[in-house]
């Protein structure tokens, strides 16, 4: 596609981005649409249910008709609300999430993928305005519960963001880049993904990205049973369903993250490269459901002090670690 | 036209109009985000610039962080704070003529400079990828200087800390 920059614009270039941003946007809306489906059966699976399975064969619609169902509800603005940001939040928390998107190498051929030099700071800089929009749900629906999640979401977010950022020090030391592509071709270089040499930098993403998904051992910004649903609690119809679309955005975005840092990202052996992204992002996104069937919550008080106390001085021995490895050896 | 021209004035609209929003906004938090979108568009024309690093940085330091701690800091104090109405009096007047004088005296000099033109042919990346030449920068030529800035940084956060722990004591 070559760099929009330096091309005189013209229709077919313009075209041309419209119909890349399309394209990653409907393959997101699929991707999100079955991991909802599949999430449900694997619960229903790991609980000895059945999960979904009235809406078309084996349930393989469940998905569409409650999108369906989200979007022709009713608006509904509570009376008391700071109406302009209530609007606003769900928009801010949804466009980053779709953005991060831009970075990741979905194949060997990046089509779609923005060459960054800085892929990795681009992703970690971009998925922090979420926070706002998330605070700005709580803050602008005028309910205490709402207020209480938004503002748990927006620390635990804050917090676990820096042993993430720094376990992901350790990869682009270990590639000398900081973009994806390179971090990829590196791996493949050196012949082994780098979840074997950073395997301690590795563990510390696991943790900080579920925390960062807010999901299950992490899911405090919306216990359901302390704060009704947490920051979007007064939200219903279509900017409820902007809220989850963001999570499984992200959950997406994340996985495909983890697979380019750790998994070696498109590249394998005998398949295509798009296959081998598409297995290591399918095999994080069933870990976070195991997880999510297997672990009780985290209590609120142990949240912080995991992260400031346990997370961010393993990742700076990571850190350490790595930076003599790559000076000595 | 261009992709870069049109990309600088659809930006430089976006900045112009938070700002303008951040001025009459008549709640605090209004402000503080449209401070947010002041942020990204000031990012926007770095990467417009092809200063990746910059622009990032100034994404998750000023847009990121920055804008969530004025949003908590508004949030755990005063919540419904509001300005009064706008009213003009002396002291506005006198202001908006200075506003307007300021203006006048900027654009003036903006127009009578010369501007250097930048050489195409010439890198000033050196070869390197943007991180990579802002990395060779600070570590090699300017390694003191960062590190005396980073010294800086560090007394400033102590002082904060130990500040607020006096402050505790006192009551």
């Amino acid at each position: 596609m070559g760099n929009w920059q330096t091309q005189p614009l013209t229709l077919p270039s313009v075209l041309a981005m419209v119909l890349g941003a399309v394209i990653v946007l409907v393959l997101a809306l699929g991707v999100v649409t079955y991991t909802i489906y599949v999430q449900r059966k694997l619960l229903g699976w790991m609980q000895l249910r059945i999960g979904p399975n009235r809406v078309g064969p084996l349930g393989l619609f469940q998905t569409i008709a409650d999108i369906i169902k989200l979007l022709i509800k009713e608006d509904v603005v509570p009376a008391s609300a700071d109406r302009p940001l209530f609007l606003l939040a769900p928009v801010l928390a949804f466009v980053p999430s779709f953005l991060v998107l831009a970075v990741v190498p979905f194949s060997a051929h990046h089509v779609f993928t923005a060459n960054l030099s800085i892929g990795v700071l681009f992703y970690l800089a971009v998925s922090a305005i979420t926070i706002h929009g998330v605070m700005l749900a709580g803050w602008a629906s005028n309910n205490k519960y709402a207020l209480i999640g938004g503002m748990r979401s927006a620390a635990q977010m804050l917090s676990y963001e820096i042993p993430l950022g720094l376990s992901l020090v350790g990869v682009v030391l270990m590639a000398g880049s900081l973009n994806l592509n390179d971090i990829v071709l590196a791996q493949q270089h050196s012949g082994w993904w780098n979840v074997i040499p950073q395997i301690l930098g590795f563990l510390v993403f696991l943790v900080a990205s579920t925390a960062e998904l807010n999901r299950t051992p992490f899911d405090l910004p919306e216990a359901e049973s302390e704060l009704v649903a947490g920051y979007h609690v007064e939200y219903s119809g279509f900017r409820f369903a902007f809220f989850m679309l963001t999570e499984y955005v992200y959950l997406f975005a994340m996985a495909g993250l983890c697979a380019t840092l750790f998994l070696g990202g498109w590249s394998g052996p005998w398949l295509p490269g798009w296959l081998w992204f598409a297995i290591k992002v399918v095999l994080f996104i069933f870990f976070q459901f195991w997880l999510q069937a297997t672990l009780p919550r985290m209590r609120v008080d142990q949240l912080m002090t995991f992260s400031w106390k346990v997370l961010l001085p393993v990742s700076l021995v990571n850190l350490v670690l790595t930076g003599f490895i790559k000076a000595f050896w | 036209m261009s992709g870069p021209l049109i990309a600088f004035y659809v930006i430089a609209l976006c900045v112009l109009s938070c700002a303008v929003l951040l001025l009459s906004a008549r709640r605090v938090i209004h402000m503080a985000l449209s401070v947010g979108g002041v942020f990204i568009g000031c990012a926007a024309l770095y990467l417009l610039l092809d200063a990746e690093f910059v622009g990032v940085a100034q994404i998750l330091i000023y847009a990121g962080a920055i804008t969530i701690l004025i949003l908590f800091a508004i949030m755990l104090t005063n919540h419904e704070a509001q300005e009064p109405p706008f009213r003009w009096n002396v002291r506005n007047v006198l202001s908006a003529l200075g506003c307007l004088l300021l203006c006048a005296v900027i654009l003036l000099s903006i127009r009578r400079t010369a501007w250097p033109v930048p050489d195409a042919s010439v890198d000033i990346n050196g070869g390197n990828s943007n991180p990579v030449a802002i990395g060779m920068a600070l570590f090699k030529q300017y390694a003191i200087p960062f590190e005396l800035v980073s010294l800086l940084l560090i007394v400033a956060l102590v002082g904060a800390v130990l500040l607020a722990r006096s402050r505790k004591e006192d009551e």
